[in-house]
Order: C-alpha cells, then structure tokens, then sequence
C-alpha cells in the first residue's frame, strides 16, 4: 500500500483536490460523505492551503483538518511576489502540517500557474519537500484560459520556470484553454475541468496501487515521468458501450481525452498506457496493437493492465513530452504579454514626466 | 335469782309485744306508758292531755283534751279504764293506770296510737297544755297539669307541675320526685327543681316544666307527682302527692308517622369492556323513592388506579384527585342522572366504588337523620390496547433502532463536524 500525498495551492489547486476527494466518494452528490467512504487503495493525505479562506470555506468533500489557511490581510492578489513573501513566513507552519501526516512515496502538488498563492506557493513548497524528503514530488498545473489577460500569463510563464528549477520529478499539465471545449458557463468549466483531472487523478493512483496483469508500478510512473523535457499530460477515455479496446486507447490518447494539446505521436517522449475493465473486453491484440504503433513513435511503451469484473474498459495514458508547441506559443505570448506589462509601466513613467513638465510653470504667472 | 327471773320474762313480754306491733301495723302503738303529775299535761302534735284532778282516794282522775286552747274533750275516769279520741283521724286512746299519792298527787297512764306515723311531736309539758309549744302542719299541694290534654303522635304536650304550701308551718327539706311516663320522650326541660328547698306558709312554686313528646298512640295517666318534707321544728311529714293527669295521645305510632328519604343509586357503565387508552362513560342515576326529601346528598366516585377521572358534568368537583359530588337537596320522587367519563390506563379488571351520603328528616326525631352506604359499579376489563403489543415487544425492539438512529445521527454529526471549515 502506497502512502500518497496530495496537496492543492490556491483557489484552482484547492478546488481540484476537492474533486479529487468528490471522486474518492464515488463522484456522488454532496451528501457523500455522510453514508460513504472513499476508496482510496491507498493512503491518501489531501491538504487544501490557501491564503482566501472563502476558498476553503467553499470545499466540500477535504476534512475541515485539511484544510490550512495561511491568513494575509488583503489576499495575496496576482501578484507571486507578495505570494513568495507570505509562502516565506509560514513555510515551517506548512511543513509541520505536511509532516504530521506521516511519510509519503509520492506526493502530488496541484496548482493553477496563473494565480496568486498557487503560483508563487507551488514552487517553493516542492522546493522544500524535495530538500527534506526524498520521495518523487510531481506538480499538476493548470494553465490559464488565454483570454485572461497578460498579467495570468506572466504568472504562468515564471510559475512553470520557477516550479521546473525545484527539482520537481515532473509537470503534468491541464489546460483550461484546451478544455474550454467542454462548454458551459466558467463555473460549470471550471467544475467539469476539475472532474476531469480528479478522475484520471485517482485512476493514476489506483493503478499504481494495483494487483496488474501487466505490471506498471510506482517504479514505472516514475520511469515515464523523468523523460522528454519533464512535461507531462493525462489522457484518459472511457468506452462507450461495445466501443473496442483499440478505439478506446486511441481516444486516451487524443484531443478528446488528453488535458493538454499535444500530438502525443509528435511529441511524445515516453508513455505509459492503463487499461482497465472486463476481460471480455481486454483484447489483448487489440491492446498490442495500438501499443506498438505508439511506441513506433514515442519508444517504449509502459502498460498495464487491471481486470475489473464486469466494468467497461478505461485508459489511461501518461505522456511526457519532448517537446510542446502549445507551451511554446504560450510562452511567445506570455512574452509579448511581460513586454506589454513592461511598456505600460514606462508609460506610466512617462507620466510621471509630463507631471514634472507641469510642475515646471509652478509658482509662475501667466503674463499678459 | 327471783329478780332476774322476773326481767327476763319482761324483757320476753317486751320484745313480743314488740313483735306483734310490728307484724300489724293498726295495733295501737304505746306513746307513752309512765307518770305524770297532776296539773302537767302530754303533748301529741297540737293536741296535749292535761292531767287536771287527781283524787287519790277515789283512784279517779280528769283528763282535758286541748287541741291547742281549745278544749275537745273532758273525762273523769277510774282506776284501770281508758278514753279515747282522734287527732288527725288516728285514734289515741288514753289508759289510767294507777293513781299515786305524794305531795304531788300523780298517775300512771299509758297513751297509744293506731298509727304514730302522724306524731311529730310529743312528750310530757309541764304546766299543761297553757305551757306547750304547738308546731305547725304544712300542707303541700302539689297539681300537675299537661297541656294540651290531646296530641298526635310525635306532637309534644306541656306538663308543668306546682306547689302551694296550704298549711300552717313553713315547709321545710321539700324533696319532689317526678317521673317522666313510659311511651313519652323528654323534649325539653324548662324548670326543674330537684334539689332541697323550703317553702314559706302560702307560697306557691312551680317545680316543673317540662314537655313529652308522645311516641305511641293511646290514654295515659301521668304518676303524680311526689314530696316529702318536714315542718319548722323538723318533725317529718308524710309524702305529698299530685294529682294525675291524663293525657290522650292520638293518630299513628311514632313508627307509622315517621318518614324516610331513600335515595336509589344506580350505575350504569358503557362499555364494559375497554382497550387500554379507551374511554369508558358511567352514569349514575339518583332517585329519592323514600317519602321524605333528602339533603346534602354527598358522592365520593374513588377511582382505582389504573383508571383516571376524564371529564364529568359540571356538578362533579375533582378535589384532592377525588371526584366528588354534592347537591344540596334532593326532592320526594325526584331523579337525576350524572355521568362522568374515565379513562383506562392500564390492563386489568376494575370496579369504582361511590361513597355517598344523605341527610333527612324523618318527621319524628329531631335530628337529621344521616344514611351513608357505598356502591361498587360491576367489573370493567381493560384489555390490551391496539398498540400496546408494541409496549411489550422487548426493549431490543426500541433499543436496536434508537441505537440506529442515535448512530446514524451521531456520524453525520462527526462527518458534518469533520468537513465544517
Ligand atoms: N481548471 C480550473 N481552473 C481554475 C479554477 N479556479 C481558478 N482557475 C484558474 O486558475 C487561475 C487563477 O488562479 P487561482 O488558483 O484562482 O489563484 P490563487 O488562488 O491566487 O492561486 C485562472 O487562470 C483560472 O482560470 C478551477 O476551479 N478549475
């Protein structure tokens, strides 16, 4: 059995984990927690922190002891230093909560890149942790819908430079702008995006804790997540009715089920399929196939394969990547978006200046 | 030796003839039986015998008879003969018996009487009859009166008894008895003088008042009335009596003339037989079927436990957890019907007694006439109500629920308390 531990910063990150543990109950209704139990195969520690404690008031299915609010007056705002600064002075408290928990073999940190307190929090937290503990540390970060403006993408662009440089074992990525095709208002977005990621969230960890037929383990995750350029996604698909095996792997592993656009046979490094339902189902030249034709590509190829009784066949696919256009546009926009924010800041310099050729004719009268 | 012999035939003659006057009461009783010297006298009450002439030789002597100073009789009589005369109609007669010489000249007489009763004073007086003293006679008259003369049974009647001294000395230690007659009962006493009393030459008093109330039907004579008493100088007198009236008593015996209230107490009860929490409504039917109305009719309905008073009309009054009842009067024939309500508590089979009482007057006696009895309804069986089997189901039957849903309640509390931020 696994120790897991599973922390979310911020808002986005807080929110996230309390899909998560929604999903441990089963995915039911609010009343969940009150007749069921979640079915963790392992020892899951969730901690929700943030500095907004309507954000935590908010969560549902996380313990009120899981939740930890680091007060600052006024929030943090969007602005990671100030979230950096308040991260500092309470960094021993948080440690304290992390390390009361017991000790972990993998820990996961959800976060959004683009906010305040998960952004500027994320980084220094598995900073920390790395330096204190030798378990595998792996961050879940979401990216901005575009349209959120240039001071979110600024924020993505050094939160996802700043959390690379702590030593993270990996990035998994979930694009909220690639999701945004799931529809509705921000909310239901927000709310469906985050069962999304919840689901293949807790797929990912009982897998790992897994009797398989096929053996992946933690050793495997691990395997996959250090290749390509220490980015990662999800794919994830379940099929529907009589849907084969094959069309179901092939549907993890595009647009419809990955949280991040990627040509996964373009980009990716290293992989690691889970497959799992009815053995009726599990053909096993199904599975062979698409596995070879992805590891054609991408080299080799982890699966693993869970015999569930009755239930219809869900892959999972985890994908590092070597390379990641989208990150890159991003990136080119979130520097057009630093020089934009730079040059607003001159102006208002220049401003200043035009202030001072006012205060030129001070004390001065006009002449006539 | 012979003059002890001689005393003792004496004393034998002495205590025969004693015997004899007291085995019959008309034989002349000796009054005196010795001398007495001429010109001295022998007082019998207001009469006295003077010795006036003694003749020695002749062993004659003459004897006046004086009622006070009036001379009633004069004899003259020898050796051995005798006169005689009535004082208040007994006879005295008056024996000589010797004549003796001296330098008083003297003789022996003997006095008898037929019946000394009537003596209440006597004894040789010196100097004659001139030289008594004379006490008097009182006369007491005592009548007894009843009024009226004829009453109805239970009707009352006024006898008053009084007392005029005719005579001619004061009345003294007057003692009067009176009985109250058979078939009468004493109503009330007005004047009662029973103790020692004095009554003056001429004086009147009223002895007793008092009034019978007649019990039976028929004609009754009343005792006279009785005293007895003595003169000033203390010499006692016969006993005076009343006169005795009668009185006739008519109508119905008291026993027919007396009237009773009777008051019928009958309960009925609806249903019988009750489920436990069930309702069982008793009526009480009072009827006075006696003669005479009754009052202060009082009912006590006791409840056993395992029933409890409901409701009832308004007249029953629950005091100290007791229903009660009270109605002040009931009238002849008169009916009424209470009803009251109670429920059943518990399983089991009872009766609810009503203690009453009521008061009447039944025409004869002059206190109220009290009758308290109690009633005991028939049974009521209280059975197992609709539910009560649920009652007897072992406490399991509630405990594993009410343990369930304490549980239940008590994990969402925790659950609630542990997600509460
Ligand atoms: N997928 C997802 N994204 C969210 C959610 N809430 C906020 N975000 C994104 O997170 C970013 C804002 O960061 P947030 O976590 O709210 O700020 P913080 O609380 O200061 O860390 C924005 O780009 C939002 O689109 C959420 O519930 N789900």
């Amino acid at each position: 059995m696994l120790n897991i531990l599973i922390i979310g910063n911020g808002q986005c990150g807080n929110r996230i984990l309390d899909a998560v543990n929604k999903e441990a109950f089963g995915g039911k209704g609010k009343l969940a927690k009150f007749y069921s139990k979640q079915k963790y195969k392992s020892r899951v520690e969730t901690i929700a922190i943030n500095t907004a404690v309507n954000d935590l008031k908010e969560l549902k299915y996380t313990k009120a002891k899981d939740r930890i609010h680091i007060p600052h007056l006024h929030g943090v705002g969007a602005n990671r230093n100030v979230g950096k600064q308040v991260f500092a002075e309470n960094h021993s408290h948080i440690m304290r909560q992390i390390e009361e928990r017991g000790s972990f073999d993998v820990a996961f940190v959800i976060t959004s890149a683009s906010g305040g307190t998960g952004s500027s929090f994320t980084p220094p937290l598995i900073k920390e942790i790395k330096e204190r503990h030798d378990f595998p540390v792996y961050a879940i970060v979401v990216l901005p819908f575009r349209e959120e403006g240039s001071l979110y993408l600024q924020n993505t662009a050094f939160c996802l430079k700043d959390i690379r440089e702590t030593g993270v074992d990996g990035i998994i990525l979930a694009d909220n702008q690639f999701l945004k095709q799931l529809g509705g208002d921000v909310e239901s977005a927000y709310n469906s995006i985050n069962d999304m990621i919840a689901k293949r969230i807790l797929f990912l960890l009982d897998a790992l804790d897994s009797e398989m037929m096929m053996v992946t383990d933690l050793g495997d995750f691990k395997t996959v997540m250090s290749g390509g350029a220490g980015i990662a996604t999800i794919g994830f698909y379940q099929a529907e009715k009589d849907e084969p095996i094959r069309t179901t792997i092939q549907k993890s592993l595009s647009p419809a089920g990955l949280l991040f656009s990627t040509d996964v046979y373009e980009e990716a490094s290293r992989s690691m399929i889970i497959i799992r339902g009815d053995k009726s189902y599990l053909s096993i030249d199904e599975i062979s196939t698409e596995v070879e034709k992805l590891s054609a590509s991408v080299g080799h190829v982890f699966k693993g394969i869970i015999v569930r009784k009755g239930e219809r066949p869900q892959v999972l696919s985890v994908l590092t990547l070597e390379s990641a256009s989208e990150l890159e546009n991003l990136y080119a926009v979130a520097i057009d978006a630093i020089n934009e924010e730079r040059e607003k800041k001159a102006r208002v310099l220049e401003d200043r200046n035009v202030d001072k050729v006012f205060s030129k004719i001070d004390g001065l009268e006009p002449q006539y | 030796m012979v003059q002890t012999k001689r005393m003792l035939v004496l004393i034998i003659c002495i205590v025969l003839l004693s015997m004899m006057s007291a085995g019959n009461a008309s034989a002349k009783q000796i009054l005196y039986n010795s001398t007495i010297e001429d010109g001295d006298g022998y007082q019998i009450n207001n009469y006295v015998i003077d010795v006036t002439d003694v003749f020695v030789d002749a062993e004659t002597a003459v004897f006046k008879v004086y009622e006070k100073d009036d001379l009633k009789h004069d004899k003259m009589i020898g050796d051995d003969k005798s006169f005689s005369f009535e004082i208040e109609g007994e006879d005295v007669e008056v024996t000589l018996v010797s004549v003796g010489g001296g330098i008083l000249p003297r003789v022996t007489v003997t006095i008898t009487i037929s019946d000394d009763d009537i003596v209440h004073t006597k004894g040789v007086v010196d100097g004659g009859h001139d030289k008594a003293s004379f006490s008097g006679t009182p006369i007491l008259e005592i009548t007894k009166t009843v009024s009226p003369q004829e009453i109805a049974v239970g009707e009352t009647a006024r006898v008053t008894v009084s007392v005029t001294n005719a005579g001619d000395d004061d009345a003294t230690g007057v003692r009067f008895s009176d009985s109250i007659p058979a078939r009468f009962v004493l109503q009330e006493s007005f004047v009662s003088e029973t103790g020692k009393m004095s009554l003056d030459i001429g004086d009147s008093r009223q002895i007793f008042i008092y009034e019978l109330k007649a019990t039976e039907s028929g004609t009754f004579t009343l005792d006279p009335t009785t005293a007895t008493f003595s003169n000033e100088a203390g010499g006692d007198f016969p006993q005076a009596s009343s006169n005795s009236p009668t009185l006739t008593v008519e109508g119905d015996s008291l026993e027919e003339a007396m009237k009773e209230a009777e008051l019928q107490f009958t309960i009925s009860l609806e249903p019988t037989s009750v489920q436990r929490t069930g309702f069982i409504d008793v009526k009480v039917h009072i009827k006075n079927t006696g003669d005479a109305p009754a009052e202060g009719v009082s009912m006590d309905i006791l409840i056993p436990d395992g029933l409890e008073f409901e409701e009832g009309d308004d007249e029953i009054e629950v005091v100290g957890n007791v229903p009660k009842l009270y109605l002040s009067s009931f009238g002849l024939q008169q009916e009424k019907e209470i009803s009251y309500r109670v429920k059943a508590n518990s399983e089991g089979t009872y009766t609810i007694t009503t203690q009453y009482s009521y008061q009447y007057d039944n025409a004869v006696d002059e206190d109220l006439q009290e009758v308290s009895d109690e009633l005991t309804t028939t049974s009521i069986q209280v059975v197992k109500g609709q539910y009560d089997s649920l009652l007897e189901q072992p406490i399991y039957v509630y405990a594993i629920p009410l343990v369930l849903i304490i549980a239940i309640g008590g994990w969402i509390f925790y659950r609630h308390r542990q997600y509460r931020f």
